[in-house]
């Protein structure tokens, strides 16, 4: 059968080689289990879909520092603007850009009676005009958006709607559909008028990032310093900028404009840091396999030599091919199994510090296991070219020098 | 005899190229690996203060009402950065925060450009040391009588003033003519310690005015406003009056004596300002109502050095050690292999020294190999960083630190490896051997 016995006692009588390769196994099974893990998380993370058309989004900002500017009007001015150059569909003022990594964050409660009244999770805060959605390529799935006559200039003017991300709506009125709610903030209603399907905030690491809320306050006219928004087909959007550049200081030549980005450049910036994150532990996770399989390979192929006698001994008394294979095949996955369980155990271990120094999640059990089951695949390949060159062995050649 | 023990060692590495190479990949990696993390540990943890960090402090109050903020902000409200501005007792102190104008100069061919400045009061210079190259910070009334004077940074006198001495000339902030008092010489801490809050490497700023003027110019804040209770912010007075939180305070503290004076003086002020109806965290006392940070606590409350990079220089440490496990396994494999020549050796007058010390070199030569190779992986790592994923350029230069520390960490890695094999073989009984010849 699997000859355990003898593996097992010619394994007791050189200790140290099997007991390195032990220690390896185990520290390569904690170090590729965690960071596995934490590799899952981050391309998880990357994954999100924003629901918008990342590609098709061009933000920029307008810097009016001439105090003449009126800046109500001047919105309204550079709007048309932009809505009239060729190739734009769609231009909206904006006060935050989504995945930007810079924005508003705000929270509103249920009620008018400050006693009573349940506060909402934060979430981020978006001013637009009826535009908004459509420059963003936001999914409306209920309710209404903004009219032209609805939309405000101010935070404190009254007449104030709003439209609420999907998963916000979820998380605090539940089933209940929230078109026609009431938010409060301090003696200001907000009244619900739509369901926006997704909609993200600017920080890809907050918890409530998918909490949005979009109000009708063309806020353009709010700053010196504007940002805008600009839906165009990718083909025309380096084309564009230089255009829009040269028709706001045709309009007033008093205005710094920079800062043009798209929204897929926002997201890729925001998420360079998980990106690094994931492609560094796996290559670790790579060039570990890689030294791991190239040791062991080099371990064997000398325990191989050593035992040329051996073998040759063993083929001479009758031992198959096979057999000689199997020796050192079980060989190497004894010691995986029993460093793979020790390694399984410092993993979990392992994982419990990160957690409680560097608040990661729980690691599930699924990772240690996957790393013994690529670990046990890794070896087995180091193992089996080695052992095959070993079984060749004839047994004349242990014969010859005895 | 350490040069003959190189020459030996360098033969036996020849000997078994195979073996050899994987011992230098399996170490270089390794250290690759390790200090391609450690360089951006190290240089994301450097505290630019050095010896000074005790004496400049940051003061954070608990300003927030009962159950609203968990943590110390950064930041503290408009009325307490003016009741800390008036305190006499601190002999240098300075408010800051950031903000946008558009600059111009008198030269009408160089086209406007939007700068991020910094607002603060004269005593910033002093406490961070910013070194002037002409004229200098703006006179001590100006912190209590706004005056339109401003100091700029020596690439923007390049660019504007072709780096001529330019103090008495005007500069444009948003069109209005502001007075330069001083220019200073380059200057860009990183991390940026004076406010690491956007950005802890970003660029410093390069524009600096009176935050006397604040009131009366109402300067946008680009930084982080905020609130635990709501306000309603409509006009700039409203934010002055709020008791959001936007401002970062520094004081120069030099010795014991000096913080003990303000934590008295705070702990007083947090009483006063109950009795007017503010701090109305009652769960805590006026003592533990402000924090003062030297610069090493303020760094690391507002985690300059990301989470991420410390789990990956613990993971690479782990991963350098099973490197060294790794080495340690082909070690005693291809030391074992040449025991028959040991036994020779021995038998012709070889000390069990002389055979330890030999395979040690030969240990070292390989762990010196492996550095350098890790060296150049690690550069090439942090040159790949820098390109494809927007590091900042400050924390991907090697440091010079780690030419010293590299081949340590290779060597004392690889001896560490050796040890073991090599006494296993330096014990080898001649008589073994010489049987078996």
């Amino acid at each position: 059968m699997l000859h355990i016995k003898p593996i097992l006692s010619s394994l007791m009588r050189s200790k140290s080689g099997p007991v390195l390769l032990l220690l390896q196994i185990i520290l390569s099974v904690a170090i590729v289990a965690n960071a596995s893990f934490i590799i899952h998380e981050r391309l998880t993370m990357m994954q999100r879909d924003s629901g918008l058309m990342e590609e098709q989004v061009l933000s920029f900002n307008v810097y009016n520092f001439d105090p003449a500017i009126d800046n109500i009007q001047q919105n309204v001015i550079d709007q048309q603007i932009l809505r009239g150059l060729p190739n734009v569909i769609d231009a909206s003022s904006t006060n935050m850009m989504p995945l930007s990594g810079s924005g508003w964050m705000d929270r509103y409660v249920d009620s008018a009676d400050e006693d009573t009244a349940k506060s909402m999770p934060g979430f981020a805060l978006y001013l637009g005009n009826e535009h908004l959605l459509n420059v963003m390529g936001a999914k409306l799935i209920e309710g209404r958006n903004f009219r032209p006559e609805e939309i405000n200039t101010q935070l404190d003017q009254s007449g104030m709607v709003a439209m609420v991300s999907k998963p916000l709506a979820e998380e605090f009125w539940g089933d209940e559909s929230p078109v026609g709610k009431i938010m409060y903030q301090g003696a200001q209603t907000i009244e619900i008028i739509g369901v926006i399907e997704k909609l993200q905030g600017a920080w890809v690491n907050h918890e409530n990032f998918e909490y949005s809320v979009i109000q009708n306050i063309d806020f353009g006219g709010g700053l010196k310093n504007k940002t805008y928004m600009v839906r165009a087909l990718p083909e025309h959007i380096p084309a564009l900028e230089e255009a829009i550049v040269k028709a706001f200081h045709a309009e007033n030549p008093n205005r710094v404009i920079d800062g043009f980005s798209s929204l897929l450049d926002m997201k890729k910036e925001s998420y360079s840091n998980h990106r690094l994150m994931a492609t560094l532990l796996s290559m670790m996770v790579i060039l570990l396999l890689l030294i791991t399989a190239l040791g062991l390979t080099g371990m064997v192929m000398f325990n191989i030599q050593r035992r040329t006698k051996q073998i040759g001994t063993r083929r001479a008394l009758g031992a198959k091919k096979r057999d000689i294979v199997n020796f050192f095949m079980v060989e190497n996955y004894m010691i995986c199994l029993a460093g793979g369980v020790i390694g399984g155990l410092l993993s979990l271990q392992l994982g419990q510090q990160l957690m409680s120094l560097y608040s990661l999640p729980m690691l599930p059990m699924t990772y240690p296991i996957a790393a013994i089951a690529g670990l046990l695949i890794v070896t087995t390949l180091a193992v089996i070219f080695p052992a095959l060159k070993a079984a060749k062995i004839s047994p004349a050649m242990a014969t010859r020098s005895v | 005899m350490f040069l003959y023990y190189c020459d030996l060692a360098w033969r036996s590495i020849k000997k078994t190229p195979m073996l050899s190479m994987l011992m230098v990949l399996a170490i270089s990696i390794g250290i690759g690996i390790t200090i391609t993390t450690l360089n951006v540990y190290k240089t994301m943890s450097y505290n630019p203060a050095g010896d000074r960090s005790d004496s400049i402090n940051s003061i954070q109050l608990w300003s927030q009402g009962l159950d609203t903020w968990d943590d110390f902000q950064s930041n503290i409200t408009y009325t307490d950065t003016i009741n800390l501005r008036n305190n006499n007792e601190l002999a240098l102190k300075a408010a800051s925060f950031r903000t946008g104008l558009a600059m111009q100069s008198d030269n009408q061919d160089i086209e406007p450009v939007l700068k991020s400045i910094r607002i603060t009061d004269r005593d910033f210079f002093s406490i961070f040391e910013v070194p002037f190259l002409y004229g200098e910070r703006w006179s001590k009334t100006v912190d209590s009588q706004p005056a339109y004077q401003v100091v700029i940074g020596e690439k923007l006198n390049q660019t504007f003033f072709d780096g001529q001495n330019s103090v008495g000339k005007t500069i444009y902030l948003n069109r209005k003519p502001y007075q330069v008092v001083g220019v200073i010489k380059e200057w860009n801490p990183q991390p940026k310690y004076y406010d690491p809050l956007n950005g802890a490497f970003n660029d410093a700023e390069e524009v600096f005015i009176p935050f006397s003027l604040t009131e009366q110019e109402e300067f946008d804040v680009w930084g982080n406003t905020s609130g635990w209770k709501f306000e309603p912010m409509l006009t700039y007075q409203d934010r002055l009056n709020s008791e959001k939180t936007w401002i970062q305070f520094w004081a120069l503290l030099p010795t014991a004596a000096d913080k003990q004076q303000l934590q008295t003086w705070l702990a007083q002020y947090v009483e006063q300002q109950r009795s007017f109806g503010r701090f109305t965290d009652t769960a805590k006392t006026p003592q533990e109502s402000f924090q003062i940070s030297d610069v090493a606590l303020w760094l690391e409350n507002n985690d300059v050095v990301p989470r991420d990079n410390k789990i990956l220089v613990g993971l690479s440490v782990l991963f350098l050690s099973v490197c060294l496990v790794n080495i340690l396994g082909l070690l005693l494999t291809k030391f074992l292999k040449r025991a028959p020549e040991v036994g020779v050796r021995r038998a012709i007058g070889a000390s069990r020294g002389q055979i330890f010390s030999q395979y040690m070199v030969e240990v070292g030569l390989i762990g010196f190999i492996g550095g350098i190779v890790g060296l150049l992986w690690a550069w090439g790592a942090l040159t790949v960083l820098h390109a494809e994923f927007n590091v900042d350029p400050s924390v991907t230069g090697l440091d010079t630190s780690m030419w010293i520390i590299t081949p340590l960490i290779a060597i004392s890695t690889a001896v560490l490896a050796g040890v073991y094999p090599a006494w296993v073989v330096c014990r080898t009984k001649p008589s073994v051997y010489l049987k078996a010849q």
